[in-house]
């Protein structure tokens, strides 16, 4: 693959919590409109990629970019407001402000960081809520809302800063199983249209239909990176062989 | 009834008495527990900025005022205060009088013990702040400023409310402490109505059902305060 085309680039990252190191050298590439799932087992640093790609967690070493944005340059968070902007997050947790209503926590962002006309904002949050089909929940708070629902308005919300590249952090981790599916297919249908994302995920088959490519992260190190039916049915490393065992 | 002898409370002198009573008392109560928010709302922004020598005066503060009983502020305030020069000449008589009256010197000495108790409620309101909140605010470009005004603060004010309300009642009560330095509050003219009366029970339990009266209201209002700010679906909020 062709580095420099690449959309995002991570070249020997490293970074350690304390005295221990989380990651051990990450590089991996991604190209424009592709998705790729981070999978590995808890603590192997599939998290901390993703939060050292739009500069939530600085690294220690290594270059990570994204687009134009050196973010391992980047020391401020108003340098890191352009890449913020290209770049959406979505969590585990859903983190959606308990204080705003679904439609205000979408269009919040965009009117107060980006400064975007609110009009404007109101009739994009309104068409992404529809896009995640909850539409009569605008005027719901998070607490009223299910797992699920808080979670397709967190994607909404991420949508609304229109982003070139979303990640997603395992966001299915904690919902009850029968919300999952809404989320996923939320996730698939921005995929499919193009969009560029970077999926932790445990969920295998999800990771295996949607993506062009997964990595199998161990220990701070990727250890191994293919399109899903190589990786997952004819994984080279051991390591990523016990994985799967462990986990299909 | 009880062998209770409430007959004087006919006097319309004591009548005025209590009444003005109450009002300062009220005076006194409002006006610390304002400075006193405002105090505990700067003082928690101040620790915000993670500046070494200003988190340190505020943890000074704090100790000082939380650590030392505001009636001893009080007459600190009352008789320091005067004594070191802060007088002056009143136009109309010609005599040199405190610069601050007993009024103020309670006023003052209660807004800074109630600001730091506040100080320490709007702390843990922010310091509790979950820091998933934090990662998705920056995760959605907000700035350190924006995001303390646009999202933490929100959220911490409703975090802290009920140890708010805990700080405004008990410095609603210790107004009551002022009439030791002659303030004529609610407590001062109690104190002079039962020695002009002997009915000391009496006057009692007229002032003790008027401060449950008064700070029933004040706890009550916290409480529609309380439910009106809370998160739908959370708590309160249901």
């Amino acid at each position: 693959m062709n580095r420099v085309d690449a959309l995002i680039e991570l070249d020997n990252v490293r970074k350690s919590f304390g005295d221990v190191p989380v990651l051990k050298g990450i590089s991996m590439f991604v190209q424009k409109g592709e998705a790729v799932c981070i999978i590995g087992p808890s603590g192997s640093g599939k998290s901390t990629v993703l939060r050292c790609i739009n500069g939530l967690i600085p690294v220690d070493d290594g270059f990570v970019r994204v687009g134009a944005h050196r973010v391992h340059e980047m020391r401020s968070e108003k340098q890191m407001r352009a890449l913020r902007h290209q770049v959406a997050m979505v969590f585990q947790q859903y983190n959606l402000f308990p204080h705003r209503t679904a439609l205000e926590n979408i269009m919040m962002a965009p009117i107060q960081v980006l400064g975007h006309d609110r009009a404007e904002v109101e009739e994009r949050a309104r068409k992404l809520l529809k896009k995640v089909r909850l539409s009569e929940k605008a005027d719901s708070y998070p607490g009223q809302l299910s797992g699920g629902q808080q979670q397709r308005v967190a994607i909404a919300r991420a949508l609304a800063m229109q982003p070139d590249v979303i990640l997603f952090d395992e966001v299915t981790a904690a919902l009850d199983p029968e919300t999952v599916k809404d989320v996923l297919f939320a996730i698939r249908e921005l995929v499919e249209e193009g969009l560029t994302c970077i999926l932790v995920t445990h969920e295998m088959k999800f990771a295996r239909e949607v993506s062009q490519r997964v990595c199998f992260t161990d220990r701070g190190l990727i250890v191994e990176s293919a399109p899903p039916a190589e990786l997952f049915d004819n994984p080279q490393d051991p390591r990523t062989r016990e994985f799967l065992g462990q986990v299909l | 009834m009880f062998g209770l002898d409430y007959s004087w409370l006919a006097d319309p002198a004591y009548q005025q008495w209590l009444l003005t009573g109450v009002v300062n008392t009220l005076k006194l109560a409002a006006l610390s527990s304002s400075a006193a928010i405002l105090i505990g709302m700067l003082g928690a922004l101040g620790l915000t900025l993670r500046i070494f020598w200003i988190d340190a005066l505020i943890e000074l503060f704090v100790e000082v005022f939380r650590n030392t009983p505001p009636l001893l502020q009080m007459l600190f305030a009352y008789f320091t205060l005067s004594s070191l020069g802060l007088r002056v000449t009143d136009p109309s008589t010609g005599l040199s009088v405190p610069l601050l009256s007993a009024f103020a010197c309670a006023a003052i000495s209660l807004s800074l013990f109630g600001g730091a108790l506040a100080i320490e409620a709007f702390r843990s309101g922010i310091e509790t702040m979950p820091r998933a909140i934090v990662d998705a605010a920056r995760s959605l470009g907000y700035g350190r400023w924006a995001r303390f005004w646009r999202i933490e603060a929100p959220i911490a004010a409703r975090i802290c409310l009920p140890g708010l309300t805990n700080i405004l009642t008990n410095l609603f009560k210790t107004t009551s402490q002022a009439s030791v330095i002659t303030v004529p509050e609610l407590m001062y003219y109690a104190g002079q109505i039962y020695n002009d009366t002997f009915r000391t029970l009496e006057v009692m339990i007229l002032v003790l059902l008027i401060y449950v009266v008064l700070v029933s209201i004040l706890t009550f209002a916290m409480a529609r305060l309380e439910a009106l700010m809370a998160f739908p679906g959370y708590g309160r909020g249901h």
